[in-house]
């Protein structure tokens, strides 16, 4: 038995990439807050809110995103869009995630 | 949940907003809270929506959320440590090799400085401690402080020493072997000069009287042979540790035993008040040093010869466990 608390940790480094990774692919088409909270939550990338948030505005500091917000609706929102150095750095991981992937289905394995 | 009038916002949301938002600068911070409120509420509908009472709504999303101000540290970047571990190792070796050589010897100076002011016993052994305590957390302090204010502002980024192989321990044996041989005569040879010189020429009394030995003249020739016979055995013996490579069992058992009668002969001296000439000790009276510094110089004089065999034993028999 793995004691819970380490296995979380475990998951939790394991998933720190992939999370970027799909909010860049997520945003090509622009999302705010919560949307991408329930659009990841819905493709299997479980994201916590006070992890999200951050993660935003660094992309968004890193030139990755662009943010504006819409005020159309009764609740103004922060819309982000991955920009065009967020879609090569998505194109880079996307890559790097899939050697990845690869290696890990080439590792010994026991029945 | 949105507040239709004009008095002001109470809310839970509204008071962890403010709480998450307070060390965030300035410009960004309406746009970051707006966002996190906005946020909040669309969390706190979809639970509503879900058939959760309002109050209790709110209140799980805020817990879900975690500390404001671990929320605030990750919008700014801000690190949630004091020292991370970027500059931990060099603040580390920094700091041993500060403690190392600054406390050692700021204490046996404010010792040999009290006991020649003619303090007594007591007086030095106190402000010895107290010494030895503040520089140990002056330099602590002051090296730490140093260290988080260049990780706050990453002044040095390039100023620190990236690691490179050759900064490794040396482990060629006989290149090092030979360091230390080398190194090893010429210590002795100098302390064996020290006593020729001594006991032939003298050293110039603090009085102005001309010169005279350090070493009580009634030593020589038996102690003062004795201790050039030690001398020489410890050079055969360097000479033997290198030739062997390093240390074996018996070389360290004989290492062991110089070792033991240098302490001995030397301490069985200075407690029965037999090492130093009386002369100079008359001289050095008349000065206007204490007798309460002779006391002092004498366990620091034995501490010392102590501390050093003691060390160098256990240094080559650890040695012998490496191989």
């Amino acid at each position: 038995m793995i004691d819970d608390a380490v296995l979380e940790t475990h998951r939790q480094e394991l998933r720190r990439g992939t999370v970027v990774l799909a909010c860049l692919r997520l945003l090509e088409r622009p999302g705010y807050g919560y949307g991408l909270l329930e659009d990841l939550a819905a493709r299997g990338f479980e994201t916590d809110t006070n992890t999200l948030y951050p993660l935003l505005r660094r992309l968004e500091k890193q030139g990755h995103l662009t943010s504006e917000w819409n005020t159309d609706e009764a609740r103004p929102r922060k819309f982000y869009r991955t920009s065009s150095t967020g879609r090569a750095l998505a194109v880079a991981l996307t890559t790097d995630f899939r050697a990845i992937a690869t290696a890990v289905a080439g590792l010994p394995e026991e029945d | 949940m949105t507040s239709t009038t004009s008095r002001p916002d109470t809310s839970l949301s509204a008071r962890y907003v403010a709480a998450a938002t307070r060390s965030v600068p300035e410009q960004q911070r309406d746009d970051l809270a707006a966002e996190l409120r906005a946020s909040i509420d669309d969390q706190v509908d979809a639970r509503v929506d879900a058939g959760e009472d309002p109050a209790a709504a709110e209140r799980a999303v805020l817990t879900a959320l975690g500390d404001p101000d671990t929320l605030a540290a990750g919008y700014t970047e801000r690190p949630l440590h004091l020292l991370g571990p970027r500059y931990f190792l060099p603040w580390r070796r920094l700091l041993t090799l500060l403690l190392w050589i600054v406390v050692p010897v700021a204490s046996v100076g404010v010792a040999i400085g009290q006991a020649l002011d003619g303090a007594t016993f007591g007086a030095v052994v106190g402000s010895v401690v107290t010494t030895a305590l503040a520089v140990v957390v002056h330099l602590t302090f002051w090296t730490t402080l140093v260290f988080v204010v260049i990780e706050r502002t990453s002044a040095l980024d390039d100023a620190l020493p990236t690691w490179s192989p050759d900064s490794l321990p040396e482990h060629d044996e006989h290149t090092h072997g030979l360091v230390e041989l080398v190194a090893g005569l010429l210590g002795l040879a100098l302390a064996a000069g020290a006593v020729l010189w001594d006991q032939t020429r003298g050293f110039p009394l603090p009085t102005g009287d001309g010169d005279a030995s350090f070493l009580d003249p009634a030593l020589t020739p038996w102690w003062t042979g004795g201790l050039l016979v030690l001398i020489a055995a410890e050079a055969l013996l360097a000479v033997a540790v290198y030739a062997r490579r390093g240390w074996t069992l018996p070389l360290a058992a004989v290492n062991a035993t110089l070792n033991l009668a240098l302490a001995v002969g030397t301490t069985w001296l200075v407690v029965q008040e037999r090492l130093v000439n009386p002369a100079f000790v008359d001289a050095l009276l008349d000065v206007g040093t204490s007798q309460d510094a002779f006391t002092v110089l004498a366990v620091l004089l034995v501490a010392g010869i102590l501390a050093a065999t003691t060390w160098d034993t256990v240094d080559a028999f650890r040695k012998v466990r490496r191989r």
